[in-house]
């Protein structure tokens, strides 16, 4: 298991370090100067340059921006707040807390949504019941996240007038209800698909029949034999839920104009503000390798019949 | 025990029935014979495949559906008058099957004459005829005339029935009601085109055709862009999991043909592309491939390339990225297959008889991976739509004047509280789309590979 978990950590630091080569090499690769502006003199850019060390070779550049990364120095903003520390604007403005709350909210209503329509879609198996939530799923799944976050937004907040169209700074409750819905569409759909699909392959194990014939009610049966161990599917279903539901605030925020995170990264990269691109891409980076990596350990701890030699398949 | 005294007494009768009577030593007829030819046909594997595909009713509605939308983007374009990059004027913000008061005018006009020319609804900076020789051609013949003065805000009429057939109308006469003015303007006819200058050739309408889905802020008609965004949309599908299909299939096989330390290199490789956060990299890629691939596409000669930059920079952004990330999952699936193909016994005899890898690959293990590459294949073109409008829901996609799905979301949502419509459509059409898409992916798999069906 230790062998295990720490070839884990290393592909997952490799995973990370290649993330922040591309980055940093493709920001690079984008023609000009981040400092070309109407008014500015080839003198002005290669001040500027100068004093932010980027007229040094890429090689230097980059083992600058991984020393300072190992000891908590992201770098300074170069134009959109220039020279405010990149580690301020992410971690102690509003942004980052804006994002986290929208995505865990998000997070824990698809968990919350998505188990036990799940589970009772699979207890109502073949019944009308299973038959809508299996058309909602069906059509959850497919659909583009931001049609499902306009859709949202035209119809309570435009024709029903119910909600907020601008959620802004979410100083409300009701301004988190449409993001968080929104966020939330996709994966709990894709969760109550999941679980209906692993509580059927758990329902015809033999424990299951050895539970029944011991004279166990249905209900308990179904909630506490196969929902358990159905629920190993979801677990691992995290990681990439965790992907989902960063690039999916992208969506979300630019539609209900949040000024969070994924919207300041979007913006960061269109003005080219090399720093922020690097560290947002780095933390968020971080913050999906992690969940996977965490994801990974968890599935091989929670169920022994994953054999540990087999390798990560 | 009655059981056991019908088994006596069915000895006998067993016995009787099988002895021979000259009957049966007759040689048989031809209609015997013929009862006894095996007459089942080899069911082939794709007749097998498309029985199962038609039975499951789903999925033939959702390729119904795909059709229809494929038929919208291609015919469509070339059914409406409006086309989808030029800014009509005096149409802008209408709702659907709106008119804007030119439209409304010429469309009244038409109850009682044959066709119509309104400077007004003509699209981009030009609004009117200047003076000059022009053409036009109604049922089959050429109608050519010579304007004295330039029409400003104006119409041209022409009406067989009248003493003067052809005539030009001020609009703001019409408007004002009660009688208006008209200048009969002279005209020959011949049969063929007569020499005029290219853009002096006008087309006369006898109908005004609606804007199905209304227009935006700058005047365009949504329906034609629709039409194009899905083009767009179905292009990119199509050509990304091409993409995919050939990389991925090349590199599974490759990898899993091979083996040892081949395999070993190649699929880690694979599993870093995997467990990179993609849409993160892929942000920044848009960004990046924009500068270099236009100025590629302004200095090469090469047909190739010209052929790709009239699809423009968004477009082919979108391609370098699938190229570059997204065949691993076709990679990995097909280097499965092979692992489990490799060891039969075919491929052994294949080996034996000295066949190259390059020819086991694509004549042995590829075609029989067919259902796998079919499926595979299908199921991206749905997730290829959804990256590009993703991408340019964000404004890092396709960009005006060129129309995609997600840009039109997008831009409909400066304006949501007022014109929710303009959202409507393209969000309608990018998720039927995508939808049916991949429920006829999910019914290809089933039809192609029972043994993955859930």
């Amino acid at each position: 298991m230790a062998s295990y978990v720490l070839k884990r950590i290393g592909s997952a630091i490799l995973t990370l370090f290649v993330v922040a080569a591309a980055t940093f090499f493709l920001m690079n690769a984008i023609p000009g100067s981040p400092f070309i502006t109407e008014k500015s003199t080839p003198e002005q850019i290669a001040r500027a340059e100068a004093k932010y060390g980027l007229d040094k070779p890429l090689v230097v550049q980059f083992a600058k921006y991984l020393k300072g990364y190992l000891t908590g120095d992201m770098g300074v903003s170069l134009k959109m707040q220039e020279g405010t520390s990149v580690a301020d604007i992410i971690f102690h403005q509003s942004k980052f807390t804006l994002s986290i709350k929208v995505g865990l909210l998000a997070l824990g209503l698809a968990v919350i949504l998505g188990i036990p329509s799940g589970c009772i879609a699979a207890y109502n198996r073949g019944n009308w019941l299973d038959a809508i939530l299996r058309v909602i799923t069906t059509v959850g799944v497919a659909i583009p996240g931001f049609v499902v976050a306009t859709t949202l937004l035209v119809l309570f907040g435009v024709q029903l007038k119910w909600l907020p169209v601008l959620s802004g700074s979410l100083e409300t409750t009701a301004a988190y209800i449409l993001p968080v819905f929104a966020l939330a569409f996709y994966p709990s759909c894709y969760i109550a698909k999941l679980t209906r699909a692993s509580m059927l392959d758990a329902i015809n194990q033999d424990y299951i029949r050895t539970a029944r014939a011991k004279g166990l009610k249905t209900g308990k049966v179904v909630f506490k034999h196969a929902l358990r161990n159905s629920l190993i599917p979801v677990v691992t279903y995290l990681g990439p839920l965790t992907a989902y539901i960063i690039t999916g605030g992208f969506v979300v925020e630019t539609t209900y104009s949040i000024p969070g995170l994924g919207k300041y990264f979007i913006s960061s990269i269109l003005n080219r503000d090399y720093p922020i691109i690097m560290g947002t891409t780095v933390v968020l980076a971080s913050l999906i390798i992690v969940m996977n990596l965490v994801v990974d350990i968890v599935y091989k701890l929670v169920d022994p019949r994953i054999s540990l030699s087999k390798g990560d398949e | 025990m009655p059981r056991f005294n019908i088994f006596h007494t069915k000895v006998d009768d067993i016995l009787a029935e099988n002895e021979f009577c000259e009957a049966d030593f007759a040689s048989a007829t031809a209609d015997e014979k013929e009862s006894m030819i095996e007459k089942h046909k080899s069911i082939s594997y794709w007749k097998d495949a498309a029985r199962r595909f038609r039975k499951n009713h789903v999925s033939m509605v959702a390729l119904g559906v795909v059709v229809l939308i494929t038929l919208f983007a291609f015919l469509g374009p070339y059914l409406i008058p409006y086309s989808y990059e030029e800014q009509y004027r005096g149409s802008m913000k209408l709702g659907p099957f709106e008119y804007s008061e030119s439209e409304q005018l010429a469309s009244d006009v038409l109850e009682d004459v044959d066709v119509v020319f309104s400077t007004s609804m003509m699209s981009g900076s030009l609004t009117s005829l200047k003076k000059g020789e022009y053409t036009f051609r109604y049922q089959g013949e050429w109608y050519t005339f010579t304007l004295k003065k330039t029409l400003r805000s104006g119409l041209l009429i022409y009406d067989a029935d009248a003493a003067e057939p052809l005539y030009t109308v001020k609009e703001d006469d019409l408007l004002e009601g009660g009688d208006y003015e008209t200048t009969a303007v002279a005209y020959t006819v011949s049969d063929t085109q007569p020499a005029v200058e290219e853009d002096h050739v006008i087309k006369m309408i006898s109908s005004v055709f609606p804007h199905v889905f209304g227009t935006d802020s700058a005047g365009r008609d949504i329906m034609s862009r629709c039409m194009y965004g899905a083009r767009v949309s179905l292009l990119i599908g199509v050509i990304a999991s091409l993409i995919v299909l050939v990389i991925g299939s090349i590199y599974g096989a490759v990898s899993g043909l091979i083996g040892g330390k081949v395999d070993f290199i190649m699929q880690r490789i694979v599993e870093l592309i995997y467990s990179v956060p993609d849409v993160l990299i892929v942000l920044l890629l848009q960004v990046v491939l924009q500068q270099p691939l236009q100025n590629w596409f302004d200095s090469s000669t090469l047909p190739l390339v010209k052929a790709l930059s009239t699809l423009g920079v968004g477009i082919v952004s979108i391609f370098i990225t699938f190229a570059l990330l997204y065949w691993v999952g076709m990679a990995r699936i097909i280097r499965g297959q092979v692992l489990m193909l490799k060891k039969q016994e075919y491929v052994t005899a294949a080996v034996v008889l000295g066949a190259s890898n390059r020819r086991i690959i694509k004549r042995h293990l590829l075609p029989n991976s067919i259902g796998q590459l079919v499926v595979t294949t299908c199921l991206q073109i749905p997730s290829a739509i959804f990256l590009e409008s993703f991408l340019s829901f964000l404004g890092l996609g396709i960009s005006a004047p060129m129309s995609s799905l997600g840009s039109m979301c997008s831009d409909a949502i400066d304006t949501i509280t007022v014109y929710p419509y303009r959202l409507l459509f393209p969000a309608i059409i990018l998720s039927l789309l995508v939808l049916s898409l991949n429920l006829v992916g999910d019914g290809l798999r089933d039809a192609l590979d029972p043994r993955l069906k859930k």
